[in-house]
C-alpha cells in the first residue's frame, strides 16, 4: 500500500469555529493509517471573498499555499469544501496558463519560494475512499451504523464546478454514500442532498437567503427521518448546525436536526468516543445519537 | 436493457386539481435523446402530452426540463448514458424547477422575461461607430472577457436549481445576471452604471450562495457563475459600496496582518457594533460549545513564515496592474470516471485562434 502522507492545510473554520473537526480529524487519520504534516505556515484561501476584490492577489496567496506542500514533497490535503475548491482553481489557472504562472512566480521569488504545480489538491472524503480504501474502512469497523439512517450533505464545492474538481459526477455523487455503507450505516436520499447551505450568500441576505435555504436543507433531511446530517464541510456545518435555531425561528417550526463532520461519523463507527470526536461541541444537541451508539455496544 | 420507462410530469390545470406522475415503457434505441422519446410517446402512445421544442440541436434553448432532477435540454441528453449515468431504468422528466408550471413540461416563462428586460439585455453604444464606416472594434483581451458569457439562448437550465432564487423569487436569476455581465463587460457599452444600479437595486450580487449550480446546469458553457462574481467587482470598480466589498476587504487585511481569517471578530467588523450585539447570542452559544477561540478577540495568532505573506502581498500589488489574468473557457462537457476526467476547459477563445 501507497504511503498516505498529506501536507494537511487545516483552513481557518478547523481553527476557528470547528475545533470539534480539526480534533476529530487527526483522531481519525491516525486511526486510518494516514500521516498528516500540518501546514502550519499556510494562510487562508481566501473563500472567494479576496478574489474578488483582488484577484492575482488571490492567486499568489495560494499559489504559496500549494508551493509550502510542494515544499514536503506531498499532496496537499483539505477538510473544507472551499479550500479545495479555491486551492484547485489556482492550480487549475497556474497549470494552464504559462504567463501567469511566471507572474506569480516572479512575485513568490521575493520571498523565496516556487510554485512548480507538482502537488495535487485532494480532500479527505475523496482519501478515505481512494487512500485508505473502503474494504479497509470496512474491517476496520467496530460498531457499525446499522441504527442510523444518514442523510449525506454534500455541500457544493466538492462536486461542483467539475472542470475544477471533476472528483465524481456532480448530478449524482456517490462518495458520501459508500463511506456510510462502508460503516455499515443506511443512507438516506433527499431533497437537499446536492443543496447549497447558503453560507455564502452575504449576512445582509440573511433573511431573504440564507437562513430560508438552512431551513429548507434541514427540514428535507427531518422528512426522510434521518437520525443526523453528515457533510464533508466545516461551513456547511457551521450554517447547518449553529444557525439551525435561527433559522427554525424564522419559519417557526422546530427541525432539531444533528450535523456530524464525516470525520465524527467515522470515528463513531471505528469505536471513538463521541467526546473525544467532540459531538458534544455541537450547538443542536446529539444526545440521541451518542444514547443510541452507546446503548448498541 | 431493452426497455425503459419515462415518467413524464403531467399537469393540466384545466382538468387537474394536482400534477401526478404518468410512467411509458418504450424500447431503448441507441442514439435516442429525451427528446426523441417524448415525441415517441406522444406519436404512439398518448397525443396528449405537452412539451416545447424547436431545433432539437441545443441551439433554440426551447425544451429545458428537469430531467432525473437537473436542468438540462432534452434534445442533447441521451437516454442510454442517463440509464447509465443514474444507474437505473427510468427517466423522470419534469418542468425546470423555480418556475410555474403551465402544462405539462410546460413553464412560465414570461414571468422570467420580465426580470430578463430590466438589465436592458441589448448593446447601448458609448459612442458612435467610427466615422469611415468599420464596426465597433475591440481588444481581444476585452473580448475574452465577455466571450464566455455570450452564447446564452436563454433556454433557463440555470434557473432550475438556482439556490438563491429557490430561497428568494425575487432574485434575478442567473441567466439574467449573465446577460447583464456580458454588457456591463462589454468594452465599446455606455450603460454599465444603468445595468449595475438594475441589479444592485435588488441587492442580487448578494444574494448569489457561489453554489456553481448554474455553471453545472448550463449546455452552452456560459458560466453564468463567474458572470455574478465578475458583475460584483465592476460594482465595485465602480465605486458602489456593497457589503461583499467590505467582506473582501476584512478577508485580505486578515491574510495580510496574520495569515488566517479571525471568524470572531468578523461579525463586529463587517457589520459595526449594531451587528456585534446582534450576533452576541450566537457568540456566546458557541463560547459555552467551546467553539471559540479566546486569542482570536485579541487579534489571534500569526501563522508561521508570516514575513512571507507581507512580501508577497506588496509585491503583488504592484504588479497586478500588468498582469492579464484570463478566464477559463469550458469546452465541451466531459465527465467520466472519478478524477481522471473532467469537463475540459482551457484559455483558447472558442474560434481557436489565439
Amino acid at each position: 500500500m501507497a504511503e498516505l502522507k498529506y501536507a494537511f492545510y487545516t483552513g481557518c473554520s478547523a481553527k476557528g469555529v470547528a475545533p470539534e473537526l480539526y480534533n476529530s480529524t487527526y483522531l481519525v487519520a491516525e486511526k486510518l493509517g494516514m500521516e498528516l504534516i500540518e501546514l502550519e505556515a499556510a494562510t487562508c484561501c481566501g473563500a472567494g471573498a479576496v478574489q474578488e476584490k483582488d484577484e492575482f492577489l488571490s492567486l499568489t496567496i495560494n499559489a504559496r499555499n500549494l508551493a509550502l506542500a510542494e515544499e514536503l514533497g506531498l499532496d496537499l490535503l483539505t477538510i473544507c469544501n472551499t479550500c479545495t475548491v479555491m486551492l484547485r482553481e489556482t492550480k487549475f489557472k497556474l497549470d494552464n496558463d504559462p504567463e501567469l504562472k511566471k507572474a506569480v512566480n516572479e512575485v513568490l521569488a521575493e520571498a523565496g519560494l516556487e510554485y512548480k504545480g507538482t502537488s495535487e489538491v485532494t480532500h479527505f472524503l475523496w482519501e478515505v475512499i481512494d487512500g485508505v480504501g473502503l474494504d479497509k474502512l470496512k474491517e476496520m469497523v467496530v460498531r457499525p451504523l446499522k441504527d442510523f439512517n444518514i442523510a449525506p450533505f454534500y455541500g457544493c464545492h466538492i462536486i461542483r464546478p467539475v472542470y475544477l474538481i471533476g472528483y465524481e459526477d456532480p448530478d449524482n455523487p456517490k462518495s458520501i454514500e459508500m463511506i456510510i455503507e462502508a460503516l455499515g450505516g443506511n443512507p438516506k436520499d433527499h431533497e437537499a442532498r446536492l443543496a447549497c447551505c447558503g453560507f455564502h450568500s452575504f449576512w445582509s441576505a440573511e433573511d431573504e437567503v440564507t437562513l430560508r435555504l438552512t431551513a429548507m436543507d434541514t427540514e428535507a433531511a427531518k422528512e426522510e427521518k434521518a437520525d443526523f446530517m453528515v457533510t464533508p464541510c466545516p461551513l456547511c456545518h457551521t450554517q447547518l448546525d449553529a444557525m439551525q435555531e435561527e433559522a427554525e425561528e424564522r419559519i417557526g417550526t422546530n427541525i432539531g436536526m444533528p450535523i456530524l463532520h464525516l470525520p465524527q461519523m467515522i470515528g463513531l463507527a471505528l469505536g471513538m468516543n463521541p467526546e473525544e470526536l467532540g459531538l458534544q461541541k455541537h450547538v443542536i444537541s446529539t444526545e440521541n445519537i451518542i444514547n443510541k451508539i452507546t446503548a448498541s455496544v | 436493457m431493452e426497455h425503459f420507462y419515462l415518467k413524464v410530469f403531467r399537469y393540466d390545470p384545466t382538468k387537474d386539481e394536482q400534477p401526478y406522475y404518468k410512467t411509458y415503457k418504450l424500447p431503448v434505441e441507441k442514439g435516442m435523446t429525451v427528446l426523441a422519446a417524448l415525441f415517441k410517446v406522444k406519436e404512439t402512445q398518448d397525443p396528449s402530452i405537452s412539451f416545447r421544442y424547436n431545433c432539437r440541436a441545443a441551439i433554440c434553448g426551447s425544451c429545458s426540463m428537469k430531467i432525473n432532477g437537473h436542468g438540462t435540454l432534452a434534445c442533447k441528453e441521451q437516454v442510454t448514458k442517463l440509464l447509465e449515468k443514474y444507474n437505473t431504468d427510468t427517466i423522470v422528466v419534469e418542468p425546470i424547477g423555480n418556475v410555474k408550471p403551465l402544462k405539462d413540461l410546460i413553464f412560465d416563462f414570461d414571468w422570467l422575461l420580465e426580470k430578463f428586460k430590466q438589465v436592458k439585455p441589448w448593446f447601448i453604444p458609448k459612442e458612435p461607430p467610427p466615422a469611415d464606416g468599420t464596426e465597433y472594434r475591440q481588444d481581444p483581451y476585452d473580448h475574452h472577457k465577455i466571450d464566455f458569457a455570450s452564447d446564452c439562448i436563454l433556454c433557463a437550465s440555470c434557473v432550475s436549481e438556482c439556490n438563491a432564487l429557490k430561497a428568494n423569487k425575487d432574485y434575478l436569476s442567473p441567466f439574467v445576471l449573465a446577460k447583464a455581465y456580458r454588457f456591463a463587460a462589454d468594452s465599446r457599452d455606455g450603460a454599465r452604471r444603468e445595468r449595475l444600479e438594475a441589479v444592485l437595486d435588488h441587492f442580487n450580487l448578494e444574494w448569489c450562495v457561489r453554489c456553481w449550480q448554474c455553471t453545472t446546469n448550463c449546455p452552452k458553457e456560459v458560466q453564468p457563475y463567474e458572470s455574478i462574481i465578475r458583475l460584483r467587482i465592476i460594482a465595485a470598480e465602480e465605486g458602489y459600496k456593497t457589503p461583499g466589498e467590505r467582506h473582501a476587504e476584512i478577508f485580505e487585511k486578515d491574510i495580510k496582518e496574520r495569515g488566517l481569517l479571525n471568524e470572531m471578530l468578523l461579525p463586529i467588523r463587517q457589520e459595526g457594533v449594531l451587528g456585534a450585539v446582534k450576533r452576541a447570542p450566537f457568540g456566546i452559544k458557541m463560547f459555552f460549545k467551546g467553539k471559540v477561540n479566546i486569542a482570536d478577540f485579541f487579534g489571534g495568532h500569526k501563522v508561521k513564515r508570516h514575513e512571507e505573506v507581507e512580501k508577497i502581498y506588496e509585491k503583488a500589488k504592484e504588479k497586478e496592474k500588468e498582469v492579464k489574468i484570463r478566464i477559463p473557457q469550458i469546452l465541451g462537457v466531459v465527465y467520466e470516471d472519478k478524477r481522471k476526467t473532467r469537463k475540459r476547459a482551457n484559455f483558447l477563445d472558442k474560434g481557436g485562434n489565439e
